[in-house]
């Protein structure tokens, strides 16, 4: 194997981590609120696809834009499902917990799959295939866009949440309800706010992916199961953990395609997901939460 | 073989309208139409659908019992057996899945229920000396000797890279292209499986483009092979020929995608310029009924349910007479020729002509065996 | 009035009880002799698989309170374990089962290892993380599992003590027999599990595991135990549905929908409880069957509420066979949100209910 060739997986794994760890930023605040692994995660994800994909197809908006729209739709989707379904979960057991979000998912792909068929849908644009040359390595343009609109994200998420009254109260409650309830925040709300900015997240990466991937009822569970491993492998309820984890994982899935071989790609993420779980529970940023 | 069918139509036509020949015909069809499987599934549901239209113009009535197996295997004994003893179908069409057709298969013969499997590719099926499982597609070792076949009338290339999904269908493909290759003397550079729906190959695609190969052969069922074709386009791999084993690379949804399936060449069970009796205007009709081009499943599962429905009729819903006028019948229509022979260690397997189509100027063209093509094949390949 | 109610399930059961439960045994014992219809025997023997799978759970997940979502490694174990030493080395499957309860006891002890030093949702994760290598593994380890193609048998041996041929499995009744055998085996286990020391033990764990180390109760052991008994059974049902089916491969017998349709049928049953599972197993077995045939909206064309060619009847037949995992969905979501112990749980609640009424 050539330099180049790694040189290559590097740059497409970070670039494609980019997303994973939009999926997972989105996951940890969930978690980090309100202690809710939240399993409809990817097929909250395959709602934004659609959104995207229609917002294209019968509107003429290009994905990258859309992400406008598509943002604040999906902000209040989540926070309806945390109002009317996730909220009365909250002190039950953690069994319950899943299984009510594993229940939401298949209600969501299904209803989908009901409404446009289980068809594959395939989003072109006129960049879904284009990129440029640099160095002799390509590199993706779409993937590079949403490369940066994810930092972009990251960065004013990070933002929001160190620097305004909203962002701290929701920070106090991810660290000690109890508290923070105390303290006189209101952490209802907070929970609905947390679990419609995770959904907005989830959204937003299932916007950004769509012009490169395709889109089905079920394309959700592929994502969930990747989202709990970058969760987990940053930390739990940790935003620069997830950004971490994302491009980690990304980084992973494409370096061992190349060295070692794509059958045991999903081995070895898995395997690093246990020993993290093993030798560092918390996770590379357990302490900080968020 | 021809003429009788041409009698038998027009025994049909002549009859009087409203007295059905036949009395109404209970088939069942198991199809997968929830759960992952289920995108392609769908095709097969509207392939039967058009086929019950025809045979209502024929007389036939029947009485289609769906039953959906949600892709797995347990759920399809379920509904055979529901068939076979509760509502007492004359014959099956479906499973669609390898998976669902293996289980369900072994249990054909103890109901002495005649199936037709029209789609599933998997090898074994066909060869465990089954009378009453029948396959009108060809299984998985056709779909890379065809393409193999198609190139060697062009060229003699000397290298060859694999990349396919870690699937029954992708790594059974493979296998034998790999047998194939060997034999024809073109030398393996590169084996590579993925996980079915991966977002990222381009890693895998550079490993391949650094060894240079002139053929680069995949297998995807869905809609990886624009995954992997845009991919493949970003890193600049640029090989002699793409041939695509069947499936992702036969969709309609694949050929939209102009800027990069030109020229790609794919084997496939079924096209639609093909000049057998009757498929372009399946083509046509299909796309007028449910807004999308057939694919060789919807093709496969229109015929299956034809030849299923018609001998069962013929044979007052009689399974064993039915089992026998399958073994012995021959057919020609939308598939082709169609017999259930045995040769090669497989027992009642439709010996079927896989073609090679390849997308020149945004349409498929059959381009081998020349006895059905309708384009010279282009080559070497060269991205837009 | 507690004598009366079949589904109390405490210690000294009463006579009425216990001749309940035994006229319902004998009744399921003799049923094959009176229905001989394969469609129903397989619905049954269905069922009794999924209580077997859902018990063997409970043991772990509803008494221990350890909450694996990678059953399907045990399952999957089982299954390979018994169709691998069948056609590559002809043993056969009642020999073959036991080496899969060993090979499974062994996965189970390693994955105990890792796992258990975790807790909650972190538990959770990693038993689905240990169920996905395996998974990856099995698709990978193609000299031995034959990968993605998967394993497809067509017969299975004559099952034979000495000279005696006990069956030759042509028919469902043998299947239907074993698998209801292995439902009660599975049910009695649970019933000496919860009346036992290490019933006592495992709900100490479940409840506060902090509180169960400091009055002595060693976690590692009686979690693995719990594991390990739970492993064996989940096995076992693994090696079963293998000959059953007499086709396996990765997607089938080792996926993470596996699992979680694990953990559902002890849970909509109601977790913890010895008859949860087997009320989960009775509900989510029909239910499914009943949407995917389709006999609901064929069910109400035929009963003249929906006239087969009007409207409705058509969108119902066309599209509730095709809704039938969103209904599966909304089950769920309706369980948890207002069945929260179960649907036992529930019931018991309303009888307790009633019964303050009354008083």
């Amino acid at each position: 194997m050539t330099f180049s060739v790694l040189l290559q997986s590097i740059i497409s794994g970070v670039l494609i981590g980019g997303v994973y760890a939009l999926i997972g930023i989105g996951l940890t605040i969930i978690f980090g609120v309100m202690r809710v692994i939240n399993f409809a995660h990817g097929d909250i994800m395959m709602v934004g696809m659609y959104l995207t994909y229609f917002l294209f197809t019968l509107a003429g908006i290009d994905p990258f834009i859309s992400v406008l729209i598509t943002m604040p739709l999906m902000f209040l989707f989540g926070a309806i499902l945390q109002r009317i379904f996730i909220n009365r979960i909250l002190g039950s057991l953690p069994q319950n917990q899943i299984l009510l979000t594993i229940g939401l998912g298949l209600i969501m792909s299904n209803t989908t799959m009901l409404a446009f068929t289980s068809d594959y849908k395939i989003l072109t644009t006129t960049y879904s295939s284009s990129s440029f040359n640099l160095g002799g390595i390509s590199i993706s343009e779409p993937l590079l866009i949403s490369f940066l609109i994810t930092a972009a994200i990251t960065a004013a998420l990070y933002w929001f949440l160190i620097k305004t009254d909203t962002g701290q109260a929701i920070r106090a409650t991810a660290q000690d309800r109890e508290a923070a309830q105390l303290m006189g925040i209101n952490v209802k709300w907070m929970s609905i706010l947390s679990f419609g900015i995770g959904s907005a997240m989830a959204g937003t990466a299932g916007a950004l992916i769509a012009p490169t991937y395709y889109i089905f009822p079920q394309v959700g569970s592929a994502f969930t199961l990747k989202a709990f491993v970058i969760t987990v492998l940053g930390g739990m309820g940790s935003i620069v953990g997830a950004t971490l984890g994302g491009i980690i994982i990304g980084l992973v899935e494409s370096v061992a395609a190349v060295t070692i071989s794509s059958d045991w790609k999903d081995v070895v993420v898995f395997s690093i997901f246990l020993l993290v779980l093993l030798i560092k529970p918390s996770g590379l940023m357990g302490k900080s939460r968020m | 073989m021809l003429k009788r069918i041409g009698v038998a139509t027009l025994a049909l036509a002549l009859a009087i309208p409203g007295t059905a020949l036949a009395a109404k015909v209970k088939i069942g069809f198991i199809n997968t139409i929830t759960g992952a499987e289920a995108p392609i599934g769908e095709n097969l549901t509207n392939g039967v659908s058009l086929a019950l239209e025809d045979l209502k113009k024929k007389g036939i009535e029947v009485d289609l019992i769906k039953e959906d197996d949600t892709g797995k295997p347990e759920k399809s004994l379920a509904a055979f057996e529901k068939l076979a003893t509760r509502d007492n179908v004359a014959g099956v069409v479906g499973p669609y899945t390898s998976a669902c057709s293996s289980a369900v298969a072994s249990q054909a013969d103890k109901y002495k229920v005649p199936i037709i499997i029209p789609a599933a590719a998997k090898e074994e099926i066909t060869r465990k000396g089954y009378k009453y499982v029948f396959r009108l597609n060809a299984p998985a070792d056709v779909y890379s000797s065809v393409l193999m076949d198609a190139i060697q009338t062009i060229d003699k290339p000397k290298t060859i890279a694999y990349i396919y999904e870690s699937t029954d269908f992708g790594t059974s493909t493979v296998k034998t292209a790999k047998e194939y290759a060997k034999k024809l003397g073109i030398q393996e550079v590169a084996d590579e499986k993925y996980q079915k729906g991966a977002p990222d190959f381009r890693s895998t695609l550079s490993k391949i483009k650094s060894k240079n190969p002139d053929l680069v052969f995949m297998v995807s069922y869905v809609v990886d092979a624009i995954t992997l074709m845009r991919q493949s386009k970003e890193i600049g791999l640029a090989p002699k020929a793409f041939l695509g084993g069947g499936a992702g690379f036969t969709t309609a949804q694949f050929l939209a995608q102009k800027e990069i399936s030109n020229m790609v060449m794919s084997s496939t069970q079924w096209t639609d310029d093909v000049n057998w009796p009757g498929a372009a205007n399946f083509s046509k009709r299909y796309s007028a009924k449910f807004k999308k081009e057939p694919t060789y499943h919807a093709a496969c599962a229109y015929e299956a349910m034809m030849i299923m429905a018609e001998t069962a009729s013929k044979n007052a819903g009689d399974r064993d007479k039915t089992r026998n006028g399958l073994k012995s019948g021959q057919w020609n229509g939308i598939m082709g020729d169609v017999k259930f022979a045995d040769y090669a260690g497989f027992t009642n397997q439709n010996n079927h002509q896989m073609l090679v189509q390849q997308v020149q100027n945004g349409k498929y063209e059959t381009i081998f065996p020349p006895k059905f093509a309708t384009k010279k094949p282009v080559y070497p390949f060269k991205w837009k | 009035m507690k004598a009366f109610n079949p589904l109390h399930s405490q210690r000294g059961a009463s006579a009425v009880q216990v001749s309940i439960g035994i006229a319902v045994i004998a009744a399921l014992f003799a049923f094959p002799q009176f229905v001989e219809s394969p469609y129903v025997l397989h619905m049954m023997i269905l069922f009794f698989l999924s209580t077997l799978m859902g018990q063997s759970w409970n043991i772990i997940g509803g008494y221990a309170g350890q909450y694996s979502v990678g059953h399907a490694a045990y399952f999957g174990t089982g299954a390979y374990t018994t169709l691998i030493l069948l056609t590559t080395r002809e043993i056969a499957p009642w020999y073959g089962m036991w080496v899969g309860i060993a090979a499974s006891i062994v996965l189970a002890l390693i994955i105990g290892s890792i796992c258990f030093r975790l807790r909650g949702p972190y538990f959770v994760l990693a038993s689905i993380a240990v169920a996905e290598i395996v998974r990856g593994t099995a698709l990978n380890l193609t000299d031995l599992t034959k990968g993605a193609e998967g394993i497809l048998v067509t017969d299975i041996p004559v099952f034979n003590i000495g000279e005696t041929i006990i069956t030759d499995f042509s028919s469902k009744v043998p299947y239907y027999y074993i698998a209801l055998v292995l439902a009660l085996i599975i049910i009695g286990v649970t019933w000496l599990v919860q009346h036992s020391k290490l019933g006592y033990y495992f709900q100490a764990i479940r409840e506060d595991q902090d509180a169960a180390h400091s009055l002595g109760i060693n976690l590692t052991i009686w979690k693995n135990s719990a594991l390990v008994i739970s492993a064996a059974f989940t096995s076992l049902a693994g090696s079963f549905y293998a000959i059953f089916v007499k086709f396996i491969d990765p997607s089938t017998v080792l996926p993470l929908d596996l699992s979680v349709q694990i953990v559902l049928i002890s849970i909509i049953g109601g977790i913890g409880t010895i008859f949860g599972p087997v009320i989960g197993a009775l509900v989510l077995v029909p239910l499914s069957e009943a949407l995917r045939s389709n006999v609901i909206a064929q069910g109400l064309i035929n009963s003249g509420l929906v006239s087969e060619d009007s409207g409705v009847g058509i969108f119902l037949k066309e599209n509730l066979a095709h809704a039938h995992v969103l209904i599966y969905g909304i089950l769920v979501v309706v369980v948890i949100l207002f069945m929260p112990e179960g649907v036992l749980g529930y019931f018991r609640k309303m009888a307790a209910k009633k019964k303050g009424g009354n008083a």
